[in-house]
């Protein structure tokens, strides 16, 4: 959460309440997480623990690129068709490259993400190029680009499944290196990319300055347009990257997964404190949305929710989140 | 309708310690038109505000005629009769001209507008007022920043008023708009309306006033029939006696650094060139809306240029995009540091940095450590008022913002140095400190060019001072020539005859 210190706030009486509001948010996902731990049965179990990282592992690392997007002033809403897209992307170019063989090579598998990930990086680059040249806002242009994208896929798969991996496929998805599930480790690069970038590069300041105040930002000399497109690039990127791992759990390129994933990703970042109006939030912050909502739904599993009053639950959270978020810039 | 006298007798109002108006009493006598000048700051938006209902005065009583008022709001001054025609027009842009002078008042019929009313009943007006080529019907955003000033007026005049107050109708304006609009107000004042008429251009005063009254620094500082006002007496009234300036001692080189050259910018500028020298502090003059943001602007690569070169050291960069123009040396600090200039939610740090990240960080990478040298300096230099520096910059003062942003630039090292209105918004100790940064970096062989409204500021801050008027570089002030009085003639008053 934005905590603005006040001149007073070095004094010891004013500076725990502020230390408080500072870490507001790690501070309810932990006596959330108390909660669950003794009202969950087997929560605190390690292979729960790390089902839960594992499912928040997609969601997780597209919302740190959805972070930068929306520090620098933007938004993308297509990243839950991006992710389908991209799995369907993935598995036809490996049936196309391979011949439609049984154990297609590596290395056509390798081209096959290559390809996809190269697809997202141009879709990213045309959602920059929008914003410049026409002045999209990328909320009515990712809107757009959700139903394109969703369309690609469904023209791609033609309504079924592809189904033309090699047998090893499903170690990117669901396999373990030391116990811990793939799917996490690349989470945590996300977080380590993503965390280095906002916090020791230049760029990642420029990002701040941009969202913080774009016209500021134009006139001390830095490229707002290629800040703003290198944002989106690494998101879509992301969000391809989580459609291999989508495809390789369910071992085909699907055109149905991921439906309203952008919903996810965008409230985790706001339950973790990143701004809508842009400049503000952190990676950190960020990961604590993520987990806090992947606990949630872990939670409302164990206690035997109904799954359709936890959709309410969720969209109930996410409205309280974006209440809260408004309600600081109000300030 | 008799014409009525306004007269005010002790008006004051206080900001805090601040006399924006001090006892202030003066007769504006019925039916004629009372020119009202001033500088920045003299207290002209005060005495609007006041007259207007703006803001009630903290003493003394406004008097309609022998009876006295209260104005506690817009509306019982509009009820009092008495209207004002703000600077910034406030005409709704979508509507149409008949809409936007009745608006608020539209004629009804059984609940629902009566549009044939409502069109026949303003065109009848626009032709009383000599404005018939004006169609009703016509969305006033189609219509010249003129003709809108004419529908502001028309709107004004259809309300009846006793008082007219104008604040400066005719900055915006072409010379033959200026005519139609004197010709309105002369129709007002013959219906016995009384009219003041607050101007920045004294050339005009001759052709519409009856009397010239000055204010300077919140007070009443005289009042002139206009035959004898003459423009000595008027700047006297004005300035008063001017302390001796106290510029310190320093002479720039000779050798130029930044030429422009014919430079071309429409619809301001038509034709302008000039050469900065090294070490030189140079001043730009000129009214609100001559161009001189633009210019910075254009020199600096925020905006292109119609035509005309800019060359640094014999080098063409008019055709640099603007981070390499920072590369190059240039640095820009914003006349509106809040929009443009700062992230006030950001931390100070940050904000001293956010010019030179990418000089400062190595290969790409930077923290927090590696900056704060570069953050120290300019607080030591500049003198900031910092507890902390990882507070937001919205924290301090605006003096000490304005140094944040100037000290941004600092960091990159530059070589010419582009300030937008340094001294605007921040108080007079602030603003000497901003100038002797400026002579200081002067010394260390930095070239500046200062834009500014604040003729008093350039007169004391530049070595030199271009005056830019209609598009060209009208005069030039150095040395013992430079006095605020001859740059305030150049820039504001236009001898007897230049306007058609």
């Amino acid at each position: 959460m934005t905590a603005r210190p006040t001149p007073e706030s070095g004094s010891n009486a004013a500076a725990l309440p502020a230390l408080l509001r500072r870490h507001s948010m790690l501070i309810i996902l932990i006596a959330f997480y108390i909660l669950v731990a003794f009202t969950g049965r087997g929560f605190l179990s390690i292979d729960n623990q790390l089902n839960i990282l594992r499912t928040v592992a997609v969601p997780g690392m597209i919302a740190f690129g959805m972070t930068l997007v929306i520090i620098v002033g933007e938004i993308d809403l297509s990243v839950g068709s991006m992710v389908a897209v991209s799995a369907c992307i993935t598995a036809w170019m490996v049936r196309l490259l391979s011949g439609g063989a049984m154990e297609p090579s590596v290395l056509v598998v390798m081209a096959a993400m290559v390809i996809a990930l190269g697809f997202a990086a141009l879709i990213g680059m045309f959602n920059g190029f929008l914003r410049r040249r026409i002045g999209v806002p990328t909320f009515i242009s990712s809107l757009a680009m959700m139903a394109t994208l969703a369309g690609v896929a469904n023209l791609i798969t033609g309504g079924s499944p592809i189904e033309s991996f090699p047998s090893w496929y499903y170690i990117i998805g669901s396999g373990r290196f030391l116990g811990v599930p793939v799917p996490v480790y690349l989470l945590g690069l996300a977080f380590a990319f993503t965390f280095i970038l906002t916090n020791y590069t230049a760029l990642g300041r420029e990002i701040y300055a941009v969202g913080g105040n774009i016209e500021a930002a134009r006139l001390s000399g830095i490229n707002v347009w290629r800040t703003k497109t290198i944002c989106l690039v690494i998101t879509c990127v992301f969000a391809a990257i989580g459609g291999i791992v989508y495809s390789s759990l369910i071992n085909s390129g699907n055109s149905s997964i991921a439906r309203g994933l952008e919903l996810e990703v965008i409230s985790a970042c706001i339950i973790g404190g990143v701004s809508l109006f842009g400049g503000k939030g952190s990676i950190w912050g960020a990961f604590i949305g993520v987990l806090f909502l992947g606990v949630l739904l872990n939670a409302m599993t164990l206690w035997g929710f109904n799954p359709y009053a936890q959709q309410v639950v969720k969209g109930a959270l996410i409205l309280g989140a974006v209440f809260v978020n408004f309600a600081i810039e109000r300030r | 309708m008799a014409a009525i006298d306004l007269r005010l007798q002790g008006l004051t109002r206080h900001y805090g310690a601040v006399r924006a108006l001090d006892d202030f009493s003066h007769v504006f006598t019925g039916g004629q038109v009372h020119a009202l000048i001033g500088k920045n700051g003299s207290g002209k938006s005060t005495f609007i505000k006041m007259i207007s209902g703006a803001t009630p005065p903290s003493r003394g009583t406004i008097w309609l005629g022998d009876r006295p008022v209260s104005l506690r709001s817009p509306q019982e001054a509009l009820q009092a009769g008495i209207v004002t025609v703000h600077q910034e027009l406030s005409l709704v842009p979508g509507l149409s001209v008949a809409e936007n002078i009745f608006l608020g008042r539209l004629p009804k019929r059984g609940g629902l507008i009566d549009w044939s009313a409502l069109h026949s009943r303003a065109s009848a007006l626009l032709q009383e007022m000599g404005a018939a080529e004006i169609d009703p019907h016509q969305p006033v955003e189609t219509l010249s920043v003129g003709r809108q000033q004419v529908v502001e007026i028309v709107k004004a005049s259809s309300l009846d008023p006793r008082i007219l107050l104008l604040d400066e109708p005719t900055s915006a304006l072409a010379s033959h708009e200026v005519e139609q609009l004197f010709g309105l107000v002369r129709k007002l004042k013959a219906r016995g309306v009384t009219i003041i008429y607050i101007s920045h251009r004294l050339a005009e005063l001759p052709q519409i006033a009856d009397t010239v009254t000055a204010l300077r620094d919140g007070i009443h500082a005289g009042s002139l029939p206009i035959a004898e006002a003459t423009p000595p007496r008027i700047l006297d009234m004005m300035f008063g006696d001017l302390p001796p300036l106290d510029r310190p001692d320093h002479s720039p080189g000779l050798e130029p650094l930044l030429e422009v050259r014919n430079l071309r910018l429409a619809p301001w500028i038509e034709d302008v060139s000039f050469t900065l020298h090294k070490g030189e502090v140079l001043g730009i003059a000129g009214m609100l809306g001559s161009g001189r943001t633009e210019i910075l602007h254009t020199i600096f690569g925020a905006r292109a240029q119609d035509a005309g070169h800019i060359l640094l050291d014999g080098r063409e960069i008019g055709t640099l995009s603007l981070p390499a123009r920072k590369e190059a040396g240039l640095a820009y600090a914003s006349e509106d540091r809040k929009q443009a200039g700062l992230v006030l939610d950001h931390a100070i740090h940050t904000n001293l940095v956010t010019a030179p990240l990418r000089r400062i960080a190595q290969r790409g990478l930077t923290w927090m450590g590696l900056e704060r040298p570069h953050v120290d300096r300019q607080i030591a230099d500049l003198q900031i008022k910092v507890s902390d520096a990882r507070l937001p910059v919205s924290s301090l003062s605006g003096g000490n913002q304005q140094k944040v942003v100037v000290g941004n630039w600092l960091n990159t090292a530059p070589r010419v140095l582009l300030l937008d209105e340094p001294g605007r918004g921040v108080d007079v100790q602030a603003k000497r400190q901003i100038y002797q940064i400026i002579w200081d970096q002067a010394a260390r062989g930095l070239s500046s060019i200062v834009v500014s409204t604040e003729l008093e500021d350039l007169a004391e801050c530049c070595d030199r001072v271009l005056v830019l008027r209609d598009g060209r570089i009208t005069a030039e002030f150095a040395g013992t020539g430079l006095d605020p009085k001859s740059l305030y003639a150049a820039t504001m008053a236009q001898p007897e005859g230049t306007r058609a």
